[in-house]
């Protein structure tokens, strides 16, 4: 049973960016982790520690197994990342306001200066997307050469996910209010949609009904995950087959 | 004004009366009265006599303090959490477990002494001090281990509300702010609770005592000379702290279950948890105060004259009843978790009794209802010692199993099959003993230094009792002092 | 308008848009090298915070994918994709993201070595995850280097001079055969273990026996309705996986069309079968048999003459030797007799047997009843690539061995190794490592220490890939014949040398005809006259009058390619009246399981010194940062094997230990093995994790000279111990492994 006033909160907080992954055609092939992890400065963690849960992918790629042999399928890969949800189960339980809502973006910000590592949010995020520098993990030299200059290093002791590549925003952003425009629909768009292969992830602004994102989202057998806690995730789901 | 209390009450006796008067004054504390000048001395004599045993115990506690709790959390803070075996999804581990378990200790000391107090339970008297400590040093612990889970720990002292350039205040949609404050508020309160009936004794001992004694002793003291205006205002403000501390203690310990409550997570946001977790808080609070008295009785000087069967028995009855208590809060819990069918919390009670860690849920059970339940019915039992110490210990065991099956364990299940995951803790034991260890320090340590033996109190309970006769009857009568 | 712009032309216009703005033409045609430069002296069009590109192409694999560089304060910071080339438009893979992994590697060879044969090149001891330089140090300048190189061609018989180079026909195998043809030389052989595993001899054997016409056949993937694919891991590793993908991803999105169908048949459900609407797990060797069942049933559905091709086999024999019902095998026929645009696509394991020949002929017979040859959705001969006359195929197994053998009978002298790992890549059954020791002089001009590079006595290092000039060809993947170039983006990070400039160094230091066979200044010299010829091709990407200025605008745009589609159309006009053979392929060995090595999608076979590739999940497994085996349930459960047990497998070529991975989607006969890592040297990261399948694997060919490392079968024995893989899969919830009984 949903109120009037709901639905009302839900349209405003309906979000800016939103992002559309078709698992029909998603083949699990990893360029998008690869492609998140070497723009935003993941750290790797090695062997013990990512067996041990700990390995620090902002997008994960699910699957899972249906039936048994021989009629056993993979189900449809689901990338997993943060879903920018409207309304977040991180957001209000963070002691330090290091986990807000953005007003000029409509994303889940992580502030990691402001982290303490009470790792509250990632127990609260429904989609488990949230992941914890639980070391210093160690790059050795010439590695750091790598580093992106427009997204911080995170240290020990910080929560860290998925930011909707928003460095990629503000430089698409600057760039377009320096030229006197609005960004462009596709202008620019997240590591992982640029890198996918086959195309399976589409980014853009859902908020815009022309953009092709909205119109995709707007087909009629998308869904959103555990939609039902209301949290108004952002990223929508075309499970196909 | 005569009054029975109920633990008098119940024990009236009918025999002869020399035997009858003999046996109560045996029993009964409150009926063997010694002259307060004796009792002054022997809490003095069981403060100062020290063995040697003593030393060794307090020496190898303070090793473990510096190795298991100061060095590993360096080690811990220099190295990064991951020396926990904290993981996705189990974010949290034994050190949230630990919290809730110290401050359900320290809900023992309050209860007794406010609750009790308040109640004008009479059977309190020797013990409010003891369990007392327990409520502040337990505390101690509590916050140790908080900001021992913190990812980075050196900043804690952004979680605290203090005026600022940036205008950067904590969040206060935050249960942990909510809790950070409860746990302040409850420590400083219980700190103050613990020392305003500790003034006379402070006194007291102040009056006996030469040396560097008498000078700590002095400060302490405040100048208290026991003039009837100090008695007055100290009474007040008695009065006053222990109907104050109450809602603080229950509120504590409700703020804690809601940053597990108020989470989104299957098994956790569960509107019970509040009452639930007071109840387990007095569960475990209760246990830990008869291992607490056990001890002190079995190896202090002096002690069994003031601690007798009697206070187990009591004790003993009011752990029997929470048990039932948390039974029934249990029995709710989960009764209306599984009625509630989401599948994922299906997914998780499911797991909590056949997964692999399955035994901790038989044992909680076992060790919080099926013994207490078996064992606290009899009455001789309950007199005895060593019996309610056992109980106590199993049921504290038990506590902490439940503490564990709700924090790590409940964590490894969540709506992300994929992310599953169990937990194995490893520096956390460590850390965890040396809490543990550190309790016994500070309780060792005030020993040696603070009178565990209200001594105006339980004079003043003597003075109030007395044995009448009516007819053929020796009946117990308690005077109104207060 | 929105309505009918799907995301495919959406994402075109968005990557061309973003590239044209972007990329820059590296430092102007007259520069041979990007420059990095502290943040105090920036050179002057570099600007704090703004970030420079280049356009180059990926080394990871042979495919030849262009990328973009975002290079800031000249330093490499990402990888992405080049819109504009053809072959992949704009998009990587996983390997091509991490090649900046490769760049930045801790453990790279940092100047000229002269070494010992076996001494190790950095230091073992190292932490993986600590900050030491444990490298071996430089002891050669490059004017020795480049002496001792001139000593090795003048001093010896020229067919005594041997070019082992990768896969991949780049400017410095050209370079080398240029060599080689003015000189006498050996010509220059090119081998790469993804060859051996892709079975690309045996596809273009195939491909000449049935349509007379040598070349490496590209399956149109997107095109068609239904697709058949007979143990192509073509969304994995498999020839060109990006452009395959994006064949992959139009066959799914279906825009103009139904959503297309695509059935993958073969013993372990690859990554790429994962995907698929039907698995057919047939009992590996029966490819052959099952391929030309379903032609007959299928032409049997059509109600046409049974072709001659398909007229020997018993569609129930089949049927009980593969192990697939009948009802599945005509349903599976009509399906592709009644599509709208059926292909068939054989490749990887499949090929990779006794009668991988067979196989392949089977399977493209099946297209030639199908009669796509040509149309879209169909088979076509792909593009050559400009500056190129004939499809230049990599070395089979077969033709590898021959040269082990050459190196043995010391008719090799010197060994001159580039962009390939023979140590590491050949099976240990081919004995490369024993042929070594007949071989007097081995240099290796590897960028990482790899096994081949300890065994060599001189290491004269190249630059990275994304130190380098050159260019590569695209051997298939695009409609349109593509020259995939490279330039630069950073300056070399150690005292390295381009290859291509040393060999002309000591070219013109041995005098002679060698002097003469290599006339250039330096390497992009040499690049420029190779390219000069592209000045004067039509419906070319770009035109320019003068080479200075084509070279800038090959650099910019990341190479050259036509605007025009550049496939042939296979003749297929006897395809169907030749009998090819039906016959079970036969297995060496007498183990009681199908052994399936297969390429790890993540590591390929030079991903595995890069931190990140490794902490990829497996595609199928989510294993991280080891090998496992591959063993149905039920299997394990009859032997007793729970996960992470170690068993011991052995086959007739060798021994391994490996720790179980209970697979479900296999079959219960069938292991599988992940090929990618078991180094025993290639840097920290790589070094002593897992193992090597190709340790497993004898000395069996199929008819084309390709290995038939999937015609082992071998024994499984528990050995008691455990050992964890790390995977990013929970076990409990995927596989319910400790979760209680059911409910």
């Amino acid at each position: 049973m949903i109120r009037p006033e709901e639905i009302k909160l839900s349209a405003d907080q309906s979000g800016k960016w939103g992002m559309v992954i078709d698992q029909d055609i998603c083949t699990g092939c990893q360029a998008c982790v690869a492609a998140c992890a070497m723009e935003n400065n993941i750290s790797f963690v090695g062997e013990a520690d990512s067996g041990y849960g700990r390995s620090m992918h902002w997008i994960r790629i699910e699957r899972f197994w249906e039936g048994e042999y021989p009629e056993i399928k993979m189900t449809p890969n689901q990338p997993m990342l943060c879903q920018q949800c409207g309304s977040a189960t991180c957001e209000p339980v963070c002691p330090a306001f290091a986990t807000v809502h953005s007003q000029a973006e409509q994303l889940n910000v992580q502030v990691y200066n402001r982290c303490v590592g009470t790792r509250y949010c990632a127990n609260n995020c429904p989609y488990q997307v949230r992941s914890f520098n639980w070391r210093d993990y160690k790059r050795p030299e010439p590695l750091p050469n790598q580093f992106n200059p427009d997204v911080t290093v995170r240290r020990r002791g910080i929560m860290e996910k998925c930011t909707f590549c928003i460095q990629r925003i503000h430089k698409a952003q600057d760039k377009a209010k320096s030229e006197a425009r609005e960004v462009l629909d596709g202008e620019f768009t997240t590591a992982c949609a640029q890198a996918c292969p086959a195309d399976a992830i589409v980014f853009g602004r859902v908020d815009d009904p022309e953009s092709l994102v909205s119109q995709l989202a707007h087909r009629n057998h998308g869904v959103k995950h555990l939609e039902e806690l209301g949290t108004l995730p952002n990223v929508t789901y075309f499970k196909g087959g | 004004m005569a009054e029975y209390t109920d633990a008098v009450h119940a024990n009236v006796v009918h025999e002869h009366k020399d035997h009858a008067k003999e046996h109560l004054r045996e029993k009964h504390l409150m009926l063997d009265p010694l002259p307060r000048g004796k009792m002054n001395e022997m809490v003095m004599e069981s403060m100062t006599t020290t063995s040697w045993k003593f030393w060794v115990v307090f020496g190898i506690l303070s090793a473990i303090v510096a190795g298991c709790l100061f060095y590993v959390w360096g080690y811990m803070i220099s190295e990064g959490l991951g020396v926990t075996g904290k993981n996705r999804p189990s974010y949290w581990g034994l050190f949230l477990v630990n919290t809730v378990f110290w401050i359900g200790i320290s809900h023992a000391g309050t209860f007794i002494s406010a609750i009790l107090r308040v109640f004008k339970a009479e059977f309190r008297r020797p013990f409010t001090r003891a369990a007392e400590l327990m409520t502040t040093f337990g505390l101690v612990q509590a916050g140790f281990s908080v900001f021992m889970h913190l990812g980075r720990v050196w900043l804690a002292y952004w979680l605290i509300p203090y005026p600022n350039q940036r205008m950067l205040w904590p969040n206060t949609h935050s249960p942990l702010t909510w809790d950070l404050l409860a746990i302040t508020t409850y420590l400083l309160s219980s700190t103050m609770y613990l020392f305003l009936p500790l003034i006379p004794d402070l006194a007291m001992a102040r009056d006996r005592s030469t040396g560097w004694r008498k000078t700590f002793y002095k400060i302490l003291a405040l100048g208290f000379r026991g003039t009837e205006g100090e008695w007055t205002h100290l009474r007040n403000a008695m009065t006053i702290f222990a109907f104050a501390i109450i809602p603080v203690m229950f509120s504590v310990h409700t703020i804690v279950s809601w940053d597990f409550a108020a989470a989104t997570r299957p098994g956790w946001n569960s509107t019970i948890f509040g009452p639930y977790f007071v109840v387990g808080a007095l569960h475990s609070g209760m246990g830990a105060v008869v291992m607490v008295l056990a001890i002190v009785r079995g190896t202090m000087k002096n002690m069994k004259y003031f601690i007798r069967g009697e206070h187990f028995d009591a004790i003993a009855k009011l752990m029997l009843i929470i048990s039932m208590a948390w039974a029934y809060f249990f029995f709710n819990d989960y009764m209306v978790q599984w009625y509630g069918g989401d599948k994922w919390t299906h997914q998780l009670l499911h797991f909590h009794e056949a997964g692999p860690m399955g035994w901790m849920w038989f044992a909680m059970l076992i060790f919080n209802i099926a013994i207490p339940w078996a064992v606290l019915w009899n009455q001789k039992w309950r007199s005895t010692p060593w019996i309610v110490f056992a109980v106590g210990l199993l049921i504290n065991v038990g506590m902490y199993l439940e503490r564990y099956i709700i924090v790590p364990v409940s964590l490894s299940i969540n709506r992300m099959p994929f992310t599953w995951r169990l937990y194995y803790p490893r520096v956390e034991i460590l850390l965890g003993i040396g809490t543990l260890a550190l309790f016994i320090w500070l309780y060792m340590a005030a020993s040696r230094l603070i009178p565990l033996i209200p001594v105006w109190e339980v004079e003043e309970g003597q003075m109030a009792h007395e044995l009448k006769k009516f007819g053929r009857e020796t009946v117990v009568s308690v005077s109104e002092l207060e | 308008m929105s309505k009918q712009f799907s995301r495919r032309d959406f994402l075109k216009l968005a990557g061309v848009g973003a590239a044209t703005t972007a990329i820059l033409t590296g430092c102007g045609p007259a520069s041979r090298l990007v420059r990095r430069e502290p943040y105090l002296q920036m050179p002057e069009y570099t600007y704090n915070g703004l970030s420079t590109y280049y356009a180059t192409t990926c080394r990871e694999c042979a495919a030849g994918c262009g990328l973009v560089v975002r290079t800031s304060q000249g330093r490499a910071i990402k990888a992405e994709g080049n819109a504009n080339n053809p072959l992949n438009l704009g998009k990587t893979c996983a390997r091509g993201q991490a090649t900046l992994q490769g760049l930045y590697n801790p453990n790279r060879v940092r100047g000229a070595i002269k070494h010992k044969r076996g001494d190790r090149l950095y230091d073992t001891a190292a932490d993986p995850f600590n900050d030491e330089f444990p490298d071996a140090a430089s002891n050669m300048d490059w004017d020795a280097a480049t002496q001792v190189v001139a000593e090795s061609l003048k001093n010896n018989k020229p067919e005594e001079i041997a070019f082992l180079m990768g896969m991949a026909p780049d400017h410095l195998f050209d370079l080398a055969t240029d060599l080689a043809n003015a000189t006498g030389i050996t010509a220059p052989v090119r081998f790469g273990a993804l060859s051996m595993f892709e079975s690309r001899a045996t596809l273009n054997k195939a491909a000449q026996n049935l349509f007379g016409q040598s070349g490496l056949p590209f399956f149109d993937v997107g095109g068609a309705q239904v697709v058949f694919s007979f143990g192509a891991n073509f969304l994995e590793t498999w020839l060109s996986p990006v452009s395959y993908t994006r064949g992959f991803s139009a066959l799914r999105e279906g825009k103009t069309k139904l959503r297309g169908t695509f059935v993958q048949f073969e013993a372990r459900m690859s990554s790429t079968a994962g995907k698929a609407d039907e698995w057919v797990a047939l009992r590996p060797g029966t490819e052959a048999m099952v391929a030309l069942a379903i032609g007959r049933l299928a032409a049997e559905s059509l109600g046409i003459t049974t072709p001659k091709v398909f007229a020997d086999v018993d569609p129930m024999d089949a049927a009980s030797k593969s192990g697939i019902k009948l009802e599945t095998l005509e349903h599976l026929a009509q399906m592709f007799a009644n599509s709208n645009g059926a292909l068939a696509i054989p490749g990887g394991a499949a090929l990779g047997q006794s009668n991988g020949l067979a196989v392949a002929e089977a399977v493209l017979a099946l297209n030639a009843l199908a009669g796509n040859f040509g149309k879209p959705g169909g088979v076509f001969f792909s593009a050559l690539a400009p500056n190129q006359t004939a499809y230049q195929q990599p070395a089979s197994a077969q033709e590898m061995a021959d040269f082990v053998q050459k190196m043995i009978d010391g008719k090799i002298k010197v060994l001159f190794v580039h962009g390939v790992n023979p140590v590491f890549e050949l099976p240990a059954a081919l004995n490369f490592m024993g042929a070594t020791k007949s071989v007097s002089q081995i240099i290796s001009f590897a960028t990482f220490p790899d096994e081949t590079a300890v065994e060599a006595d001189y290491i004269f290092p190249d630059h990275h890939g994304l130190e380098s000039w050159g260019y590569q060809r695209v051997a298939t993947g695009s409609k349109e014949s593509v020259l995939s170039g490279a330039q630069p983006v950073v300056t070399p990070f150690y005292d390295t040398r381009a290859t291509a400039d040393v060999l002309i160094a000591a070219a013109q230091l041995a005098g002679g005809k060698f002097a003469s066979a290599l006339p250039f200044k330096d390497e992009v010299e040499f690049l420029q006259s190779k390219i000069a010829p592209l000045m004067s091709e039509s419906n070319g990407f770009f035109e320019a009058a003068d080479i200075n200025t084509f070279a800038a605008f090959f650099q910019q745009y990341g190479g050259w390619w036509k605007t025009i589609d550049g496939r042939n159309v296979p003749n297929g006009a006897n395809a169907l009246n030749r009998s090819i053979s039906a016959a079970e392929s036969k297995f060496a060995g007498d183990g009681k399981f199908f052994l399936v090595p297969f390429v790890s999608p993540t590591l390929a076979e030079a991903g595995a010194n890069k931190p990140w590739l490794q902490e990829l999940p497996d595609p199928t497994t989510t294993v991280m940062w080891n090998t496992w085996v591959e063993i149905n349930p039920a299997t394990a459960d009859e032997m007793g094997l729970a996960d992470n047990d170690v068993v011991q497998i052995t086959s007739d070529a060798g021994v391994l230990e490996l720790p179980v991975y209970r697979y479900p989607a296999i079959r219960p006969d069938t292991i599988a093995i992940p090929f990618g890592q078991g180094h025993t040297a290639y840097g920290r990261y790589a070094e002593k994790r897992g193992a090597n399948p190709t340790d497993l694997i004898g000395q069996n060919y199929n008819e084309a000279g390709d290995l038939a490392f999937a015609g082992m079968k071998v024994k499984v024995e528990k050995t008691g111990r455990k050992q964890a893989l790390s995977r990013l899969e929970s076990l409990m919830g995927v596989y319910g492994v400790g979760l209680g009984e059911e409910h």
